[in-house]
């Protein structure tokens, strides 16, 4: 009996990490508020795990579990992407037919900026992820454009997020037309789907640092800073929308399409949420 | 023992033999026990695979039960301990199955029935399986 | 008997993606707790607790009825897909369906023809709770 009694305690634990209080507003355009979504989801997870340091969370999983941690930083000291960066930046400055080169479409010649990604593009009205303009220079170039979810794409992806390690997350959502993209976004994080009816709260939020099964997932913030990923589940790289469609395949969904509209909003919601994080990508994942 | 699931033929089968015996009205009553007995092991057995199988119930990945079989479970769910003293009415822990959200809006635990990710007979098995803990 | 079927399925349509319908509810709850084939009352009516997708392959197997419930199958699939909303395992129930229609397996056939047709019906369902309710997930 005893067993049990402290087995049913343990199941109340496990009931604290559920939410709390929830939100009556903020679902529309009206009430949005963005920086006030930041700061609620910061302090969701630090009220929760009040040992780790906001800052720690660019490492995901690993900032809240000892001792996976400690197996990811003996990973870590032989990085499996470290081949995926050299083959990235050899890429990244291969010149085009045309002589230019993807230092032409970007910023600062792409060095350093990952942190503006993804960014709203108001001539074209929509959100921009890092791949998406990486295609769109390419294109715009003549150059066919890339797949989207590994080999090159993320290779390039994964050079210039390394050349902008340590730069703080900085997503812009300077008009109205930004605001219902970043609210778009919101909502897909937040709805259920697929027939085990799961959203990516469920597990991110309110799962986080619980056990399915062995596996720990990761808390939301800080789930963006260290994409594209070397995942040993794959065996090689990967960008961070090829990991939306296999949760939504995890959940029974069909998925969404990667680079469309739906999973561009989803991002744009996410990692403005870890805005003031720093970039640490690519990593290593599980 | 569970009245919601007997099966129907076996029922039937059985109001017939009443008809049939009704004078050995005692010694029926011991036999059609051993039958449900019978019913319930083939169906705790299947239960039990379903509770483990990953692409069918894979309550292990959420939950706790103390089967030495379920070994690494997850901890989503709470411990799936005193059944019956939690679920007197084993009606009420098969609606829990067929729809969690309806007592805990804000489950993760998917509603195997709504959803018809289990067949009504797999979580009648199920029900039977987690019954014995 | 049939009268009450017909009804059911009727009102079940007619609700359709409305989750919250109160004879949703009511018939989830009857449903959840006793399964296939149990009746129950529900504003002075008597109502069964199958699927209508269940009810309408619960006729006489043969290929016209098979051929017209995987048609009925496929384009709640197409309907689910349209709001983006589709799962994963209807696909492959369609496929199957569509095999067993072709080697005879009427039965088999219907069965699962009414399976992924139900999932679908869910997915719309799922679609538009979500929509109403994902607001109550975020932590405040």
């Amino acid at each position: 009996m005893k067993i049990i009694k402290s087995l049913l305690a343990g199941a109340s634990l496990a009931l604290v990490a559920s939410i709390s209080q929830a939100a009556t507003s903020g679902n529309t355009l009206a009430t949005v508020d963005p920086e006030a979504d930041r700061s609620a989801m910061q302090s969701y997870f630090q009220k929760r795990f009040p040992q780790v340091a906001l800052s720690d969370y660019v490492n995901g999983i690993y900032a809240l579990d000892a001792p996976s941690r400690e197996q990811w930083q003996s990973i870590e000291e032989f990085p499996p992407y470290e081949f995926d960066i050299e083959e990235g930046e050899a890429l990244f400055n291969k010149t085009f037919a045309n002589g230019k080169s993807y230092a032409d479409c970007f910023a600062n010649g792409g060095i350093g900026i990952r942190q503006n990604f993804p960014r709203w593009d108001a001539s074209q009205g929509k959100v921009v992820t890092l791949e998406l303009a990486i295609n769109q220079c390419r294109k715009a170039n003549g150059e066919e454009a890339l797949g989207w979810k590994k080999g090159k794409i993320a290779q390039i992806s994964a050079y210039m997020a390394f050349t902008s390690r340590d730069n703080v997350f900085d997503v812009q959502i300077p008009n109205d037309k930004a605001k219902a993209a970043y609210l778009d976004g919101k909502q897909s994080f937040y709805a259920r789907r697929g027939q085990l009816n799961m959203s990516c709260a469920n597990c991110h939020i309110a799962g986080a640092y619980i056990k399915i099964r062995a596996d720990l997932p990761g808390p939301t913030l800080g789930h963006v800073t260290h994409f594209p990923v070397f995942r040993s589940k794959w065996g090689e790289l990967g960008t961070l929308q090829r990991r939306y469609g296999g949760c939504q395949k995890n959940v029974r969904g069909v998925p969404q399409k990667t680079q469309g509209e739906k999973f561009r909003n989803l991002e744009f919601f996410q990692t403005y949420m870890s805005n003031g994080l720093v970039v640490n990508g690519p990593g290593a994942r599980k | 023992m569970f009245s919601f699931h007997e099966d129907k033929n076996e029922e039937k089968l059985m109001r017939k033999s009443i008809i049939k015996h009704a004078l050995l009205g005692l010694v029926l009553v011991g036999a059609s026990s051993m039958t449900l007995a019978a019913a319930s092991a083939d169906q705790i057995a299947k239960g039990k695979a379903l509770y483990l199988n990953k692409k069918k119930g894979n309550c292990i990945a959420c939950h706790m039960i103390p089967d030495a079989d379920a070994k690494l479970p997850g901890n989503q769910g709470p411990p799936l301990v005193a059944m019956k003293a939690r679920f007197p009415d084993p009606k009420v822990l098969r609606a829990q199955i067929w729809d969690p959200t309806v007592k805990s809006p804000s489950t993760i635990m998917p509603p195997f029935g709504r959803h018809w990710i289990l067949s009504e007979d797999e979580i009648d098995d199920i029900v039977a399986y987690l019954y014995q803990y | 008997m049939k009268k009450t079927i017909s009804l059911v399925a009727a009102l079940m349509m007619v609700s359709g993606v409305v989750a919250a319908h109160p004879f949703n509810e009511a018939f989830n709850e009857q449903r959840a707790m006793y399964g296939k084939g149990h009746s129950f009352t529900w504003n002075g009516q008597t109502y069964i607790t199958d699927h209508p997708e269940e009810i309408a392959a619960a006729v006489v197997a043969n290929a016209a009825n098979a051929t017209a419930l995987l048609a009925a199958a496929k384009d709640q699939y197409t309907q689910v897909l349209a709001v983006d909303f589709g799962w994963t395992l209807t696909k492959n129930l369609l496929k199957s369906a569509g095999k067993a229609l072709e080697t005879g397996e009427f039965r088999k056939s219907m069965d699962l023809s009414a399976q992924a047709q139900y999932h679908s019906r869910m997915g719309i369902a799922q679609y538009h709770q979500s929509q109403a309710e994902w607001i109550m997930a975020v932590p405040e």
